[in-house]
């Protein structure tokens, strides 16, 4: 699916803001299954530098800096990537969970795997007991990852609310556990603690959902916004110590991301890949206003 | 017995002091390694070690009972030296604690040192060598000789930093705790390499204990410590990108960081300039300190603040200690950091039972100097083993300090019950990643000299860990400081504590490496400045020294108005003048004007006690007008510019204040308390002033910094005055003979006056001297005068702007004591010209100020907030 992505957003500062330094994650990266066809950032008011680095994880991150005062800044970011489906689940749904958490225990002279980066507490997902406990009925003994995560993902739909403005972007994954709601930020934050808690690594994927869902479908929730869901290592199940498999899955919306979803930038959680940072001199009060159109070319 | 030779510690004054020590020091502890004696069995009475044995002889004739007059020398300098450690961070008390070292050095042989010097040369080679390559090829993890969890599963990796460090050196300093065991031999406890504290402590240890044993420190060849120092300095500036020529500023949290004494003692010892984040800019990719002269490039930062601090981009987005963008021009190679930020990982406990393994495999040696048995409990073999031994080990926490864990205090093993370690098995065994066991040693003991109040010193055995300190000398070279800091368990029975903790109250000790040969004399003084660089050294003023500068100059005018106010109106309503109504009048206006009483209170003429009674009672309340709140302000002022006063000019600011509130407090716990009681603590606190305002006069260098104090006091005094004598023409003060007498009085120029006028009491006299006079320092055409001229001397933030700034003083070149007096028109003798022009110095005062800020500070105070999506 070739899909043309338009991100705006738009803060309004009273009093202006003297300086501001920025960095942003809205550029989609290539993955296996996507490819950036085009990419501009307009920013404005015209900023005084600009630079992009490739981050840690391969994402791309960009940095700009006003060095005049301001009472808006607007950016736009535009985006033309070319979809797949993404490779399906294996059928026996990869190794059992138990063998991927030995996978991921060090022994002397052990083989290194890059996934076991994402099995760590991290800035926005620490660990703590109430993720192991919440996700143990999911990993029952034997159970292949996949289809436990799968499972996982499941629960946290069912039992999770979703709710525009019931957390922020500092609102601890463990509180959103306990009070069983929040945005879809939370949703992936809660399931990555619950895998990591249990030895699974789990990495955060920042990006978008079509506005505008193919006829007979119900449109997502998401859609009009960045959207964020999580992605869920799997070693082979006949051999746990050979390369495994990423696998995504949105519990916000309850299935396995296809060719409609388009992945910016993946990392150990929210903090790695947040779409927009700033640092700001001077200013007060802001408001902000953020607008994400997906739509389908030809 | 002749009386003169009696000793507190020998019937025979002829022992040698060495043998008297042997007799009255008890041995170290039992199991516990005995510095004095060389051995871990010794015994009261058993002979010293030679070297301390050297130690105790060189104290000369009076031998042991000299220690208690050097002990109170030692106090006493180290109380006037200002050497603090802030135990609690707090900004208005500013709790601050004289830093504790003992009397005694530890003395450390040189084949003991060899070993611990080649031994810490060989560890932060390895450690350099993993951080780069766990910032670069991560090849230590793929060959698994290093587990993901103390790297990417530590909090302090630094994925920003990841493929961007720069090629050389990467640990500049590293700081290692070594501890002596019962064999006699140094072991590893722990490691420091992301702001570790100690080097500026440590020589002021030095300077202070080598001057209570000149002897003893000269013969026995204790090595110097200069050279070192100064190797450092040039090694940054080499490796940094403007070589020879680099600016290096050392970046500090702050005057309430607990270390802050340290990091303004060594910016001043190693000639470099002492920054706080908000002084630095980055501008496309480059670091800028911000200076009363403009941007100028810093190229490297000595850095003392903790990487998650850094830069508020893109580590922690609530510092306010850190530069943003920092860590983008330390990737593009524009800024030097020493250390490369992200070498927290580094100082884990867990990451020393890897180590002799990495340095098999990085450089093909053997560990020459041990570490203490540590076992990471996130391996699982280790994890057995460690548990099985857990009364005999410290349990650590793997990630001190981490926001993402359970970050716990040390607890010893053999300090908990059987409850207590299955307690801990179980949270070991949830979260065997998060804990790491080490062996523990019983500490080696050193003499020290204790002394209760009143009473005679006495020897007493101390547990100490070492502190020494690994410097980068040339790319890929470090050396040893031949030196240390030894920090002294607190209370004499901690024989079982593994910790010495300055914040626990324990105590440091100089340490004494005595060299194999010659002594390396260096002193960093002694390196010979070429006439180029001696004409090119501009000392930079920051932004933020200014601002402190300038508040410091104002607060310090504004707190000696206030004291001859507050002195005039008590002599007034005790003195003869009692019964003058406009001096009362004008006395009262004034009170209220500069805040020491509130206008609510009746003025002294409708109720002249209970005016009284406020005032005093207001001298030291919380109002920011009140005497005490100056004075505080002052000292908070002053602290921030603590590097640039001399140490008698501190001492008296921080006497001035504690006096005050010291008298105050003690005027208002009696009952009795009399005006004329009040009236000597405002004496008091006005000497003070005084000798405060001669070192601000006579004891700074005249930079740009000194001229914004200097400018800062003259907008004030320019604010008083012209308002006061406002007050006294609207009261009528001035053509009253009390009242006349006491406005000469507060323009100080009660003698000047009377010598040039003898009795008479004319007005035009009166404003010739405290208008026109530019003779009288008191007077406002002197101030103006004096305004005018060092602002138009000021550095120019921006080409004409300081021109401008001056111009906008009332010129006291078209003064005319004509055109302001005209004798005989009015029964006054004043013209309306003079209340216009004393309202035009009021109004140029409170201009000037906002202006001045506008144009030079920095304004660390502005919001500087995150945003995100």
């Amino acid at each position: 699916m070739k899909l043309r992505i338009l991100h705006e957003t738009v803060y309004a500062y009273a009093p202006a803001v003297d300086t501001a330094q920025h960095i942003v994650h809205l550029k989609p990266r290539d993955t296996a299954s996507q490819t950036l066809l085009s990419h501009t950032l307009a920013v404005s008011p015209l900023p005084a530098a600009r630079s992009e680095r490739v981050d840690a994880w391969g994402n791309a991150r960009s940095f700009f800096a006003l060095q005049t005062a301001h009472e808006e800044l607007r950016v736009v970011a535009e985006s033309t990537v070319l979809t797949q489906v993404p490779a399906p689940m294996p059928e026996d749904g990869g190794a059992a969970w138990e063998a991927v958490r030995e996978r991921f225990r060090y022994r002397a002279g052990s083989t290194w795997d890059r996934a076991a980066e994402f099995v760590f507490a991290s800035e926005y997902v620490p660990f703590h007991d109430d993720f192991a406990a919440y996700a143990r009925p999911a990993f029952t003994p034997g159970m292949p990852v996949l289809k436990a995560a799968e499972g996982l993902m499941r629960r946290i739909h069912a039992d999770f609310q979703y709710e525009s403005d019931s957390t922020d972007v500092g609102t601890p994954a463990v509180e959103a556990l306990a009070q069983r709601k929040g945005v879809c930020q939370d949703f992936a934050h809660i399931m990555i603690g619950c895998l990591r808690s249990l030895g699974v690594p789990a990495r955060y994927v920042s990006g978008y959902l079509l506005t505008v869902p193919p006829p007979g479908q119900p449109r997502l929730v998401g859609s009009d916004a960045s959207h964020a869901w999580v992605s869920v290592y799997a070693p082979p199940a006949d051999d746990v110590t050979a390369p495994g498999t990423w696998h995504d899955f949105d519990p916000t919306n309850d299935r396995v991301p296809g060719e409609d979803y388009v992945t910016i930038a993946f990392g150990r959680d929210f903090g790695d890949v947040s779409p927009m940072r700033g640092l700001l001199h001077g200013g007060g009060e802001h408001t902000l206003d953020v607008g994400v159109t997906v739509e389908p070319l030809e | 017995m002749d009386d003169s030779r009696s000793s507190l510690f020998s019937a025979n004054a002829s022992e040698p002091p060495s043998a008297v020590a042997a007799a009255i020091a008890a041995a170290a502890a039992a199991g516990h390694f005995d510095e004095l004696r060389g051995s871990a069995t010794s015994e009261l009475g058993g002979a010293l070690s030679p070297e301390w044995a050297r130690f105790f002889d060189l104290l000369g004739e009076p031998g042991l009972d000299d220690l208690d007059r050097r002990m109170a020398n030692l106090r006493r300098q180290i109380r006037d030296n200002g050497v603090t450690y802030n135990v609690y961070a707090d900004e208005s008390t500013g709790s601050q604690r004289p830093w504790a070292v003992d009397l005694f050095p530890l003395i450390i042989e040189p084949e003991a040192w060899q070993r611990i010097n080649t031994g810490v040369l060989q560890r932060v080679r390895v450690l350099d060598r993993v951080m780069a390559d766990m910032y670069g090829e991560q090849r230590l993890l793929a060959s698994g000789l290093l587990p993901p969890a103390l790297v990417h599963g530590h909090p302090g990796f630094l994925r920003e930093m990841q493929g961007a460090q720069p090629a050389g050196t990467l640990l500049h300093i590293a700081a290692f705790d070594l501890a002596r065991g019962p064999d006699g031999h140094w072991w590893v406890v722990s490691q420091r390499t992301q702001a570790p504290s100690g080097l500026g402590y440590l020589l002021e240890n030095r300077l202070a204990i080598s001057r209570q044993f000149p002897e003893a420190f000269e013969a026995m060849q204790v090595q110097r410590l200069a050279s070192t120092y100064g190797a450092l300095v040039e090694s940054l500036k080499r490796s940094s990108p403007a070589g020879n020529d680099a600016l290096i500023a050392l970046l500090t949290p702050g005057p309430y960081n607990e270390t802050y004494f340290e990091h303004a003692y060594l910016a001043r010892y190693l000639g470099l300039t002492l920054v706080e984040g908000s002084d630095l800019t980055v501008r496309d990719d480059r670091l800028y300190l911000k200076t009363l002269q403009g941007l100028k490039p810093v190229h490297g930062l000595l850095k003392r603040v903790d990487d998650e601090f850094l830069d508020p981009l893109e580590l922690r987005s609530d510092s306010t200690l850190g530069v943003p963008g920092l860590l983008q021009a330390v990737r593009a190679g524009n800024v030097l950091l020493a250390n490369a930020p992200g070498s927290a990982f580094l100082e884990s406990p867990a990451l020393l039972g890897f180590l002799p393994a990495l340095a098999r495999h990085l450089l093909g040696e053997e560990l020459s100097l041990p570490a203490l048995p540590t076992w990471w409990c996130g391996e699982r073999a280790a994890r057995g083993a460690a548990m099985a031994r857990m009364a005999d080990c410290v349990i650590k926490p793997t990630y001190p300090a981490s926001p993402w864990h359970d970050s716990f205090e040390a607890v010893l093993g053999s300090g908990l019950s059987q409850r207590g370690r299955d307690e801990w098995t179980g949270r070991i065994l949830r979260s065997s990643d998060e804990h790491t066991l080490q062996e523990q040693l019983p500490l080696s003991q050193m003499p020290t000299w204790q002394q209760s109040l009143g009473d005679s010193g006495h020897i007493s055995q101390r547990s100490l860990l070492l502190r020494v300190f690994a410097v980068s000398d040339g790319p890929g070279s470090w050396r040893v400081l031949p030196g240390g800091m030894a920090r002294v368990v607190g209370d004499g029975t901690g024989a079982n504590s593994a910790y010495a903790s300055m914040q626990r109250g324990g105590s440091s000790a100089d340490v004494w490496v005595l060299a194999p040969g010659e002594v390396d004399n260096t002193t960093l003084l002694q390196s010979t400045p070429t006439p180029e660089t001696i004409s090119r050294r501009v000392r930079l003023v920051t932004s933020r020294a200014a601002e402190n500068l300038f508040w410091l100059g104002r607060y310090t005018e504004r707190a000696e108005n206030n004291v001859r106010l507050a002195r005039l109106i008590l002599q007034s309503l005790n003195g003869d003048d009692q019964s003058s109504q406009p001096l009362l009048a004008w006395l009262s206006a004034a009170a209220v004007d500069n805040g020491l009483v509130l206008s609510k209170v009746p003025t002294a003429l409708q109720a002249r006690r209970v005016f009284e009674r406020s005032l005093i009672a207001g001298l030291a309340s919380e109002d920011p007008c009140s005497v005490g709140h100056n004075l505080r302000s002052l000292r908070l002022a002053a602290a921030g510019v603590r590097e640039r006063l001399a140490q008698e000019h501190w001492s008296t600011i921080v006497h001035a204040e504690d006096d005050f509130f010291r008298r105050c407090a003690a005027y208002e716990g009696e009952e009795t308390g009399l005006p004329v009681d009040a009236l000597r603590i405002l004496e008091s606190a006005s000497g003070h002033l005084a000798a405060i305002t001669g070192g601000q006069t006579d004891r700074m260098t005249r930079d740009d910094g000194w001229r914004l104090l200097s400018i800062g006091r003259h907008i004030e005094r320019l604010g008083f005055l012209s308002s006061a004598l406002q007050l006294a023409l609207d009261t009528g003060a001035l053509f009253d003979e009390a009242g006349f007498e006491g406005v000469l009085a507060l323009f100080d120029s009660t003698i000047t006056f009377h010598a040039q006028y003898q009795q008479t009491r004319e007005v035009a006299a009166l404003v010739d001297l405290l208008v026109i006079d530019r003779d009288n320092p008191r007077s406002l055409g002197w101030g103006a005068q004096l305004l005018r001229g060092r602002l138009s001397r000021l550095a120019g933030g921006r080409a004409g702007d300081t021109g401008a700034l001056s111009l906008a003083v009332p010129n006291p070149d078209l003064w005319e004591l004509g055109a302001l007096c005209r004798v005989g028109t009015d029964k006054t003798g004043i013209s309306p010209q003079l209340p216009e022009l004393l309202q035009l110095c009021c109004e140029c005062a409170y201009n000037l100020s906002d202006a001045i800020s506008a144009l030079y500070f920095t304004h660390s105070t502005d919001a500087r907030h995150s945003i995100g999506t």
